[in-house]
């Protein structure tokens, strides 16, 4: 959205460029709503993940299996996830400073702090690349039904309750067993947060693209306006991960 | 007014500039892609008529074996998608994109290249859905999907798959459109142009644009779960699997009921530009028609389960839904009657124009009320999926929006091309039209009562249904008629129509200022505004006294120096340059999506999967290669970043 | 021109109301202006209030449109502005209140209406009705064995003990629940003269309760598009007097008499006891769908088809029950049906016309003696 129709106004004595009737730049009013737009996006994508993983705790703790078979305890790893939750606010708070560097025109602590930035972030995509890969070895796989490697006592436990197979269908091959669970659990947990990583990597390409450019036009006056869209951009997609976090790993 | 007349009517320049593609292809001007929209949207308009005569004249006698069931519901599906999708929606866009940056003196649209990638991605999104007809079969599941149907063990084929991603690209396309209208109007706005001063066409954009962003979303993440569905056995939908169908309803209306009043409120602004204008007086109760605008855009968010009475919510869920539906008949009703006053006590001149806004009203009350009997969930059990809903959304599409969209058209015409339509042959259009609809339409309100479920390619005759089923598509033709007439009005028109004065009408806001067709840079200088009718009231001074509530206010400053390209100063206004990159960008985009939707087909054999891979990398290279000439472009448009 | 085409509109206006109101008092086969059922009627009592006041509402709001428009329209001569008002603060007022009013009465009307309509009272009568693209079955169990507040699983514990398709009966006179379930696809349950819409969706039980007042025949659909043949997806519900309702069941529980007998069809003698060989025939493939109680055949996927001799409807209620139609299905039932599953698999010439013959004088063979009432 780099071109602004504000350049329409050049020789117009009474607008400055980009700056309009709002007296905000016109890309970051644009920003502000698309980002409105997005809140709805997640806000969709998060409710049907609440609404599947309460069907199904509900059937598992009708049956009285769930704390033997709960997928969010059984998968997500906590501590994984907060290191990345750290990695991406630390990121918010690289990008701050980058941003204040800018404003301050020390392109050399801007270059520093917008390439942490950068490299928090892909530090990030990289661990949910691998968590998910860990996720999908362990039995959760974007499929209607999860499949839970058990310990021996709870393979025991479960057996003692023998519950419906179509509730819960234990399996038991030599030494480990596992239990398979309809749910739709992993579908909307991989659709959910892939769509943020997803995001996430935009930001990152977006970050590196102002790099380039602000170490290419260190002189341009718009450079710190360009960063600020950057960067506001990135608080969002960090803000979307603390609530996915809040509402998935914590409550 | 006759002075005003000698002041201000300046024949526009009848240049004969020659066609070039290249300046149409690669435009940014927000007119050209207002022309684009509008023409692409009445295309579709007329496929969309024609399934619907198709339909009709299968339905015109019973136990007719004109179509097969598969076709007949690919066809309704198409229809309403192509309707509610690709005619209203782009229509009024295409419109708003026109009038929106004169309107509130702008010389753009905020983002230009944003403006132009929308119009390729909407005409993307429009080309996928009607491939599908030629790749074995367009979906078949009604415009509102509702799932399993939608399973690919019911729908096996791609037909659903198109229509998800075809609507997905002209989604994007929406909201791009819609951050861009928001910003124009917020940020473009001329000096003075407040925003209790901004038409309330312009007031009705925005609106729109809000609920557009807020409402599609929902949509999106809906259809995105679907295709997991059916591409990769996810099953979000799919009961059978765990899913829940209930949950596509929600999530659909959530969406579909805020898309009503996308369709809906842009025209309501046009209505509300055109009463005052012909009944020579200011709209009666400006900010009251305003914000019921605003009130009705929030009660839309709430009021999406009133499509899903029958499925079982409970009296409590179905109360709440039913209450808020009703509720919406007061800032509606408010509306209409702000309307009628405006014609009361006025000098009411019944143009073309003026006659569809008329009709309009007449006909949205037909389909409001109908509405309210739909609202009280008891009455919907026995009307829902009967012909009485149809009754119903086709007095508030046919007699709201598409009646509405004409009383535009007529208006601006002459703004946009320079020229006037033939008013004779218009009202005998209108005249014809008005009747044919009530001819086609009003008999399904009896089809409904007498127990005709909607979506059935066919009935078994000693129903009842015979008489009035043949009727309506009697009257059918003759709506097609009345099109053909407004196409040949068109035509001729183009050519030979009596040339348009900048301000024919003798109108108030800032559009009429500027010559017919206005220049590419619309203003040569940016007025400076002091009301809300300020063309009205730098030609009426001594009318402005007891202006809004005796706000006095001097005459705004117009300046109407007759301009054009070639005028002094008109050199020195940079406007961004042509380009390429917006269209890539979509073409990219549609390719890709066109790929992905063979992406897992099973059943398909290894050479057309691989096929697809190829399809979604060269779309991909094209995106990039894109958005990177897109940067570049601007660069060059910048005037602080190197080489000019 | 103006003038005269304008009192054509309002002309034609007037008539289609008038005729709308008429033809709304016809009682056609399928109109929801005559109701024969309390679900129904209560509505119908709704709806002709809201009815005229939508009317009211109709004639002010468009009598003061057309009487502005005809009043103001441009007198040749106007030389002058028009007074420039801009608004009342009072009159918006004022209409904002007035339709706040009529919708607060239909609210209130709506909820009362919709609390009689969504009650079940304890000793109705519970029947299962599972819709299948595109057919409606119907389960009845003892009674004494379900309770309203206890959805019915079918398992193997709990089977229906009748289990039919396509006419669905019901006692006259006492309140009937039905629970409304669907095996594919979603359905729409709905019978115009006895009762309103209600979704029978997969995964999701939902329940309508009635009570039939008059014995008679009754047209009823699936009002929710449902796929290729839900244009063609109907049934019947037969009101009988509680007696013969009884006699009903006890008959139709009954295991059908050893097939004898034979039919005139397509020219040829159909033989009921070859019939049954047929069907009983694997290659047939008619018992790998089709249940016919007391014998091998126990499909699950068509219609149960005991006592099809005595249906009033077949192929989903859309053919009247006779020999001959049961032929024509038997021969060609896509040429009838498009896209119906047995199409399918049974084509036009999979079987021979002595073949179909022989199976329709089976299928005839096995009859109740029930005494219909006439179609309402
Ligand atoms: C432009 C589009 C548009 C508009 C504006 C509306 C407006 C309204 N609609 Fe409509 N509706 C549709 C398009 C629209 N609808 C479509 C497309 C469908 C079907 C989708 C599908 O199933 O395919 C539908 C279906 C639909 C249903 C579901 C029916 C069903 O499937 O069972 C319902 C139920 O409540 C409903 C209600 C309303 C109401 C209460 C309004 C209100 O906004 C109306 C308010 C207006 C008035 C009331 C008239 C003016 C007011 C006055 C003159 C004041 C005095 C009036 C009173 C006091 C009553 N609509
Ligand atoms: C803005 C929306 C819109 C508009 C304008 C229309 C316009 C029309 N609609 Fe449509 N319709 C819908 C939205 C719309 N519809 C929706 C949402 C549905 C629900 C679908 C679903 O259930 O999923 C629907 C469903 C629907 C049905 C019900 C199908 C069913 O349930 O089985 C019918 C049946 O008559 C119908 C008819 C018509 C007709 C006759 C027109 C006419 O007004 C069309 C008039 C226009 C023309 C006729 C074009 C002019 C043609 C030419 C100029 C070319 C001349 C060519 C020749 C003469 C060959 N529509
Ligand atoms: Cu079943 Cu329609
Ligand atoms: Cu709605």
């Amino acid at each position: 959205m780099s071109s602004s129709a504000g350049q329409a106004h050049h020789g117009e004595a009474h607008q400055k460029p980009l700056v309009g009737s709002m007296g905000v730049d016109s890309r970051k009013l644009g920003l502000w709503a698309f980002i409105g737009s997005e809140t709805l996006f997640f806000a969709t994508l998060i409710v049907t993940h609440l609404i599947f993983y309460a069907r199904t705790s509900n059937t598992l703790s009708s049956v009285g299996a769930l704390e033997l078979l709960d997928p969010r305890l059984g998968y997500l790893a906590i501590e994984l996830t907060t290191v990345l939750a750290t990695l991406l606010l630390a990121s918010s708070l690289t990008m701050v400073l980058a941003l204040a560097a800018s404003k301050a025109r020390d392109w050399k602590r801007f270059r520093i702090w917008q390439l942490a930035t950068i490299l928090l972030g892909a530090s990030f995509v990289g661990g949910q690349i691998y968590e998910f890969i860990h996720l999908y070895h362990e039995g959760l796989k974007l499929a209607p039904a999860f499949e839970m490697h058990l310990s021996h006592e709870a393979h025991k436990a479960l057996t003692a309750l023998n519950l419906d197979p179509s509730i819960v269908r234990l399996k038991e091959a030599g030494e480990h067993a596992t239990a398979l669970v309809p749910s739709l659990f992993g579908v909307t947990f991989f659709v959910m947060t892939g769509f943020h990583g997803l995001h996430v990597t935009i930001g990152i390409i977006w970050l590196i693209a102002i790099y380039v450019k602000v170490s290419r036009f260190p002189e341009s006056p718009e450079n710190p306006m360009d960063i600020e869209l950057g960067g506001l951009y990135w608080h969002f997609v960090d803000l979307v991960w603390v609530a996915i976090f809040t509402l998935i790993y914590l409550i | 007014m006759a002075i005003a007349e000698q002041k201000l009517t300046s024949t526009a320049p009848t240049t004969k500039e020659s066609f070039q593609w290249r300046s149409w292809l690669a435009t940014v001007d927000h007119k050209k892609i207002g022309i684009i929209y509008i023409i692409s949207a009445f295309i579709f308009f007329i496929i969309g008529g024609i399934e619907a005569m198709l339909m009709r004249v299968q339905l015109g006698t019973p136990n007719s074996t004109f179509l097969s069931a598969d076709l007949y519901n690919q066809l309704f599906t198409m229809h309403a998608t192509t309707m509610v999708f690709l005619v209203v929606m782009p229509m009024n866009v295409g419109i708003g994109n026109y009038v929106v940056p004169l309107m509130i003196g702008a010389r753009d649209m905020a983002f230009p290249r944003l403006n132009a990638f929308s119009v390729w991605l909407f005409l993307g999104g429009g080309f996928l859905l009607y491939l599908s007809f030629l790749t074995g079969g367009a979906t078949n599941v009604g415009w509102f999907a509702y799932a399993p149907l939608t399973q690919t063990q019911f729908s096996p084929g791609q037909g659903v798959d198109y229509w998800i991603l075809g609507l997905g690209l002209t989604g994007v396309a929406s909201i791009a459109g819609a951050l861009n209208f928001i910003v124009t109007v917020l940020n473009m706005r001329a000096p003075g142009m407040t925003i209790n001063r901004m038409p309330l066409f312009v007031w009705m954009n925005v609106v729109v644009s809000f609920i557009l962003i807020f409402a599609f979303p929902t949509f999106t993440v809906a259809s995105i779960q679907l295709l997991f569905d059916r591409q990769f056995g996810a099953a979000f939908f799919n009961p059978a699997l765990g899913g829940d169908a209930v949950l596509w309803q929600h999530l659909f209306w959530f969406f579909g009921h805020p898309e009503v009043y996308i369709l809906i409120l842009p025209v309501m602004g046009m209505i509300s530009e055109v009463l005052p204008v012909y009944s020579r007086k200011p709209i009666f109760g400006y900010s009251f028609v305003a914000f019921s605008g605003v009130g009705i855009g929030f009660l839309g968010f709430i009021v999406w389960a009133h499509h899903m009475f029958g499925t079982g919510m409970g009296p409590i869920a179905n109360g709440f839904f039913a209450a808020a539906s009703m509720v919406i008949a007061i800032p509606t009703g408010v509306k209409i009657f702000n309307w009628i006053a405006t014609m009361w006590g006025g000098d009411v001149r019944l143009t073309t124009s003026m006659l569809y806004a008329i009709g309009f009203i007449s006909m949205f009350i037909i389909g409001g009320i109908s509405g309210i009997t739909l609202a009280s969930p008891p009455i919907d059990l026995q009307q829902t999926d009967s012909y009485y809903v149809v009754a119903h959304f086709h007095y508030v599409l046919f007699g709201g929006s598409i009646l509405g969209l004409f009383a535009g058209a007529f208006y601006w015409f002459p703004k946009m091309t320079g020229r006037m339509l033939d008013e004779k042959l218009g009202k005998a259009q209108f005249w014809l039209m008005l009747i044919s609809m009530n001819v086609t339409f009003f008999p399904m309100h009896i089809l409904g009562t007498e127990g005709m479920p909607r979506r059935i390619y066919t009935y078994e005759s000693g129903m009842g249904w015979e008489m009035w089923n043949f009727i309506e598509t009697i009257g059918t033709f003759f709506l097609a008629f009345s099109v053909l007439m407004f196409i040949y009005n068109v035509l001729v028109s183009l050519r030979s129509g009596e040339v348009a004065s900048n301000d024919p009408w003798d109108a108030a806001t800032l559009e009429w200022v500027v010559p017919s067709p206005p220049p590419s840079y619309n203003f040569l200088h940016i007025p400076h505004v002091t009301s809300r009718r300020p063309l009205w009231d730098a030609k009426y001074p001594h009318t402005t006294a007891d202006d809004h509530h005796g706000e006095k206010s001097a005459p705004s400053q117009i300046r109407y120096e007759y301009s054009h390209e070639d005028s002094p100063g008109a050199k020195e206004i940079h406007m961004p340059t042509l380009t390429f990159m917006p269209m890539v960008l979509s073409a990219g985009l549609t390719v890709a999506a066109l790929g992905f939707i063979y992406i897992n087909q099973a059943i398909l054999g290894l050479p057309i999967r691989t096929a697809s891979y190829v399809f979604v990398a060269i779309g991909i290279v094209m995106v990039f290669y894109a958005i990177r000439g897109w940067v570049l472009d601007s660069r060059r448009d910048s005037p602080y970043l190197g080489h000019h | 021109m103006r003038k005269d085409a304008r009192q054509k509109v309002v002309l034609a206006t007037v008539l289609a109301s008038i005729t709308m109101v008429l033809a709304g008092c016809a009682n056609l086969p399928a109109t929801t202006m005559y109701t024969y059922g309390d679900h129904a009627t209560r509505i119908l009592d709704l709806l002709m209030i809201v009815f005229w006041m939508a009317v009211a509402v109709f004639v002010v709001v468009q009598g003061a449109l057309v009487y502005t428009v005809v009043r103001f329209r441009n007198k040749p001569a106007a030389t002058t502005l028009p007074k420039q008002i801009h608004g009342n603060t009072k009159i918006e007022i004022a209409w904002t209140i007035a339709p706040a009013i009529v919708v607060l009465i239909i609210a209130v009307l709506t909820f009362r209406t919709q609390a009689a309509n969504s009650v079940m009272p304890p000793e109705a009568i519970k029947i299962r009705s599972v819709a299948h693209q595109w057919w409606f079955e119907f389960q009845y169990f003892n009674q004494d064995g379900v309770s309203l507040s206890t959805p019915i699983v079918v398992d193997d514990q709990n089977q229906p003990t009748i289990t039919t398709a396509t006419d669905m009966y019901v006692p006259v006179g006492v309140p009937i629940t039905v629970q409304l379930d669907a095996a594919d696809v979603m359905h729409n349950f709905w019978i115009p003269k006895i009762a309103g819409k209600t979704y029978m969706i997969p995964g999701k039980s939902n329940y309508l309760t009635f009570t039939v007042t008059e014995p008679g025949i009754y047209k009823a659909f699936c009002a929710e598009f449902c796929g290729e043949a839900h244009a063609q997806m109907h049934f019947r519900l037969i009101a009988l007097p509680a007696a013969e309702y009884e006699a009903w069941k006890a008959n139709v529980s009954k295991i059908p008499a050893a097939a004898t007998g034979t039919v005139q069809v397509l020219g040829l003698t159909g033989d009921a006891s070859r019939g049954a060989a047929l069907f009983a025939d694997a290659k047939k493939q008619c018992a790998t769908c089709h249940i016919i109680n007391g014998t091998d055949a126990k499909g699950k996927i068509g219609p149960n088809l005991t006592y099809l001799g005595s249906r009033t409807a077949l192929g989903g209620a859309i053919l009247p029950y006779s020999v001959d139609n049961l032929a024509k299905w038997l021969q060609d039932s896509n040429a009838i049906k498009q896209g119906n599953l047995m199409g399918r698999v049974i084509k036009k010439g999979t079987l021979t016309d002595q073949e179909v013959a022989d199976l329709t004088a089976y299928l005839d063979s096995m009859k109740l003696s029930v005494a219909l009432p006439a179609e309402k």
